[in-house]
């Protein structure tokens, strides 16, 4: 949906609850059964190094530039009260558009106005009827495939109101609903969630304590306890798990994963998530600092033989 | 009497290679010789050396090409110019044509023949001059519409009646037929020139097989039955399986030789008594009837439809659907199979043309919605019994088998050079000032008179096409011209239903969506800065500015939009000025929204549109929206936007979704791809042409096709090599895949 163009919407219902989100995917097919549509909402506790979707971090939103797009018009000089951008040479010569951020209030006046798409506003404000009006677009699909909603982000919880709201709101209308979280919630807003949720997509990212609170800034102590009371309380899980060369594609966090999954009997499957750097180049549009933490290369074999460890250990595989 | 199963000594599955080895070389021939052919393969092959010249022709579906044309053959004119028309000429000078026209046999192939030359590229005019259509064909142009005056018919023969006559019992008919109707004796004439030169083709082939068969071959047993059932068929009915397959395949060469038709509808159900019949004998096993299909589907790309229900609405589908999928899928080579998806079609049928599409990666299957198709034919006014025996055809359309004569697919109204028209009228009139509402209403109006000027265009066809190019071939396999004497293109069939077709309808409604976003109500730019960037085609950088401005409205198929509704709008629109009224004598017509790839040349010769499209480039594709509507390219929202905009008469709007495969999980993805038809349909979608295959390949498949000559895309209604695409089709292929 492109907020500056949509125009038709479904009753909100009951729920007025306004969110923010930064993407609606559509035709998901790797997050839940079946064909989906993804919601993504802003904000997250975790800064994991290796984030692909770093324009949700903030629960506020972020501006995004593109040079490549840029057509130095100079539409956004004009717009910009803050006098973030500035035009040096000549107008529409594609190197004179310099924006500087240290001043933005990321208002996204200059996104508005920019005819290029260039600068560009992520993460917008949404009502419960905005996001289901879409998300409904596509019912015939999830009742052919088994699909239906997921919410994703950042960290869905997050917003826990405006989740809970969705969520609410799509059970409603029959939805099958997963909620993708990284857990580092309280309990409580877990808990309330249980109802309205089919399936937890539910990441474990390094089994070391240390090493999780290095990369992620958060230890895993919430994060485990939140699953082992999920799962207690009759919660449909996966568990996901991303394999990040130079980071957890160890045998130790293998034996890690493998401990877990066998500590969870009701567990739905777990599945092994290989790296993509998607989120460099987002970084870079919006400003962000390349972390210190360097990937290598994603290793096929390695996910493959990890597989294999998992099924002889028992564990129920998805991938 | 029954022919055992012969013992061999080369296997199906080799012979089957053979096919395919051999299939590729006619192919980079045929590159090298002819160029780019953008348009569907045919199975064409080259004549031989030495005996062949080229010649720049015009195609069936009316667009210009490179076409080899014997030597030894020049047609007889009767026609002060030179040229030839009316029934007895077309009919004399095209048995001549099979007189001389050279044998092919593969002694791999179970099937003889194949066809080397197009009958039409030995006219120098398409259409009589004495007959004139001027003033008729300038008003089309001032539209950008493709008229329909001189199309060759896109309908679909009864293929049951050549099976049950055979060539001898379809010559009784016309010398019947010539007896009662001592008024058409030129018309019967014509026909019983075209049975007598098939006849001669096919004995000739029969004496060829016989000879090479006295050869020490491995194959020699099979150039035998080649020669044997070749023999027999020259008047006899087929008999077999084999038989069946290998009658069907002379029709299809010899009416694609006469004027590039040949459809053949519901192949399963035609080809299911003998099927049984041989399989109950112990004749004939599913290994051989596989490879009799492969050999039929490798010599020619004829249209098809596999599964679907029968007059009472029971699913037809039955083994033989499932064994012609498979003869597609050992082949791997452009084919056009429709497998028909719907409420009650065997869904098993659907999966494993899945299944195949995502393997084979060659664009086959494609899917028909026929549950949509079915209760919009009947939307005319037709019995929903009627409506069921229609057949797919050709590249979007179905028909009655040998009782509808359809001009389908040959229409087209180019929806941006309406726009653009109504747009520069509005901004010269002094007495209007310039708004959407006024632009909209001069649309609705030009629209009407182009409409009206194809219904005039299509009274003027049936009127006159019968003494220029007499449908001799397809008359042949239709109920009631052999009986009433009557060409089917002048009233010798039961129903006449002129398919016309919308296109370009992204391309309009995105520009009146940013007309409306950014000249009306944004006010970013005005009605005259609009017309000044559009008549310099953005060249300035304030141009450039305006045309990014344009381009970031809301488009069609994003999803809510303003492009969205102007979609609907213009489809509903068209829908409705279609079927107000009848052509000015009667003659029905049923909208559908396709471009074929007409929406190049449509595009070359149109200027610059306010969705920020430059002058000169191809407007949108078919009922799609055009490349980059939406963020994620999200198939289930294109899928969403183009079964908004299906006219609903049984014609259709078809969706093109090109896909890159996924390694993961092929069951989980083919599955999504199940459920994204399924949706499709239940949505109102009509048709689906799909392509999974590889961005990267694709795109070094662009920078050098000869590495690449088994590569199949489907690029619109047909499949094709990409290596035989111009260098614009394969650009078109590749745009919808990097942005979508």
């Amino acid at each position: 949906m492109n907020p500056a163009t949509s125009r038709s919407r479904l009753p909100t219902g009951d729920d007025p609850v306004i969110g923010r989100i930064f993407d609606i995917q559509r035709y998901s097919t790797q997050d839940g059964p079946g064909i989906r549509t993804t919601v993504f909402l802003n904000g997250c506790p975790l800064r994991c190094a290796w984030c692909h979707n770093p324009e949700g971090l903030r629960p506020e939103p972020s501006v995004s530039y593109s040079p490549d797009k840029c057509i130095a018009c100079g539409e956004c000089v004009t717009a910009c009260s803050q006098g973030c951008h500035e035009m040096g040479g000549q107008p529409l010569s594609p190197t004179s558009h310099t924006y500087e951020r240290k001043d933005c209030r990321s208002c996204g006046d200059c996104a508005s106005i920019c005819p290029a798409g260039a600068m560009e506003l992520i993460g917008r404000e949404v009502s419960v009827g905005d996001v289901l009006a879409e998300v409904l677009e596509d019912r015939p699909f999830y009742s052919h495939s088994g699909g239906g909603i997921t919410l994703s982000g950042g960290e869905p919880l997050a917003q826990f109101e405006f989740a809970l709201a969705l969520l609410r709101a799509a059970r409603k209308e029959g939805l099958h609903c997963c909620v993708e979280t990284s857990g580092h919630t309280t309990w409580d807003r877990l808990n309330r969630l249980l109802p309205f949720v089919d399936l937890f997509l539910y990441d474990y990212k390094e089994t070391d304590p240390e090493r999780h609170r290095r990369y992620t800034g958060q230890t895993n102590e919430t994060i485990l306890k939140n699953l082992h009371s999920l799962h207690d309380g009759g919660a449909q899980i996966q568990l996901n798990c991303p394999v990040i060369p130079g980071f957890n594609d160890r045998d130790d966090h293998l034996a890690g994963i493998a401990a877990l999954a066998q500590s969870l009997p009701k567990l739905a499957a777990v599945r092994l998530l290989p790296y993509h750097p998607l989120g460099t180049d987002k970084l870079k549009r919006l400003g962000l600092p390349h972390p210190s933490f360097a990937s290598g290369k994603h290793n096929n074999e390695m996910i493959e033989r990890w597989l294999c460890v998992l099924r002889e250990q028992g564990v129920p595989v998805l991938n | 009497m029954p022919v055992a199963a012969p013992e061999l000594k080369t296997s199906y599955a080799e012979r089957m290679e053979m096919l395919r080895v051999a299939k590729r070389a006619q192919t980079l021939e045929k590159q090298l010789v002819r160029g780019s052919m953008d348009y569907d393969d045919h199975g064409i092959v080259l004549p031989p050396e030495g005996q062949y010249q080229v010649v720049h022709s015009m195609s069936g579906s009316g667009i210009e090409i490179s076409d080899a044309i014997l030597s030894a053959f020049v047609p007889s004119g009767n026609h002060p110019s030179g040229e030839f028309f009316g029934p007895r000429a077309c009919g004399e000078n095209f048995r001549r044509l099979l007189e001389i026209h050279p044998v092919h046999i593969d002694p791999a192939s179970s099937l003889a023949g194949a066809y080397m030359v197009n009958f039409m590229s030995y006219r120098k005019l398409g259409w009589n001059p004495d007959v004139d259509c001027s003033t008729l064909l300038a008003e089309h142009e001032k539209y950008h519409t493709i008229p329909v005056i001189g199309a060759v018919q896109h309908m679909c023969p009864d293929l049951a009646i050549g099976l049950r006559l055979g060539w001898g019992g379809l010559l009784e008919q016309v010398h019947r037929g010539a007896l009662a109707n001592p008024h058409a004796v030129d018309y019967y004439a014509g026909l019983e020139q075209v049975i007598l030169g098939a006849q001669n083709w096919i004995s000739r082939h029969a004496e060829t097989a016989s000879r090479m068969a006295a050869d020490d071959s491995p194959l020699a047993e099979n150039l035998a039955e080649i020669a044997q059932m070749n023999a027999r068929l020259v008047t006899a009915a087929p008999s077999s399986f084999r038989d069946a397959c290998q009658w069907i395949l002379w029709y299809l060469l010899i009416a694609r030789m006469y004027n590039g038709s040949g459809g053949l509808g519901k192949l399963d159900l035609l080809l299911q008594p003998y099927y049984e019949a041989d399989c109950k004998a112990g004749r004939l096993t599913d290994d051989e009837a596989t490879f009799h299909l492969a050999c039929l589907l490798v010599r020619d790309t004829a249209y098809l439809q596999l599964g679907g229900p029968d007059q009472s609405g029971k699913d037809a589908t039955n083994h033989v659907s499932y064994l012609t999928l498979e003869a597609a899928h050992q082949l791997g080579i452009a084919t056009n199979i429709g497998v028909a998806a719907g409420k009650d079609v065997d869904p098993n049928l659907l999966h494993r043309g899945v299944e195949i599409l995502v393997e084979d990666r060659c664009g086959t299957p494609k899917f028909l919605g026929v549950d949509n198709t079915i209760a919009g034919f009947a939307a005319n006014g037709f019995p929903i019994e009627l409506a069921r025996q229609r057949a797919y055809a050709g590249c979007h359309w179905s028909a009655l088998p040998g009782r509808e004569y359809a001009c389908m697919d040959v229409v087209k109204f180019s929806f941006p050079a309406l726009l653009n028209l109504s747009l520069r009228e509005m901004m010269a009139d002094p007495g209007v000032i310039p708004s959407v509402a006024e632009l909209w209403k001069r649309f609705k109006f030009h629209l009407r008179s182009a409409i009206a000027t194809v219904a005039r265009g299509i009274d003027f066809h049936y009127e006159h096409m019968h003494r220029n190019l007499p449908e001799l071939v397809i008359d042949l396999l239709c109920h009631g011209p052999l009986e009433l004497g009557v060409d089917a293109s002048h009233g010798g069939v039961e129903f006449y239903t002129f398919g016309v077709d919308g296109a370009g309808l992204a391309t309009a409604a995105d520009s009146l969506a940013a007309i409306e976003e950014q000249v009306e109500s944004k006010r970013r730019l005005s009605w005259t800065e609009l017309i000044g960037h559009l008549d310099s085609d953005w060249a300035s950088p304030e141009g450039e500015k305006a045309r990014r401005l344009m381009l970031g409205s809301g488009r069609f198929g994003q999803g809510h939009s303003t492009g969205d509704e102007w979609a609907v709008r213009i489809a509903a629109e068209f829908t409705h000025a279609v079927k107000e009224k009848p052509t000015p004598h009667g003659f029905m017509m049923i909208p559908g929204i396709f471009s074929w790839v007409l929406n190049i040349q449509l595009g070359k010769k149109l200027g610059a549109t306010p969705n920020g499209r430059r002058a000169g480039e191809r407007i949108s594709h078919g009922a799609n929206p055009d490349p980059g509507f939406r963020h994620d390219g999200a198939p289930t929202a294109l899928a969403v936007a183009v079964a908004k905009v299906q006219c609903g008469y049984g014609n259709t709007s078809p969706m093109q979704l090109d896909l890159e495969p996924d390694h993961r999980n092929t069951a989980q993805y083919v599955a999504a791809l199940e459920a994204l038809i399924r949706g499709h349909f239940e949505l109102g979608g009509t048709q689906i042409n799909m392509n999974v295959v590889n961005r990267h390949q694709i795109l070094e498949a662009h920078k050098d096709p000869s590495r690449f000559p088994d590569l199949v895309v489907r690029v619109t209604g047909f499949s094709a090599y990409f290596s035989s695409l111009s260098p614009e089709l394969r650009q078109l292929v590749v745009d919808r895949l990097l942005c979508d």
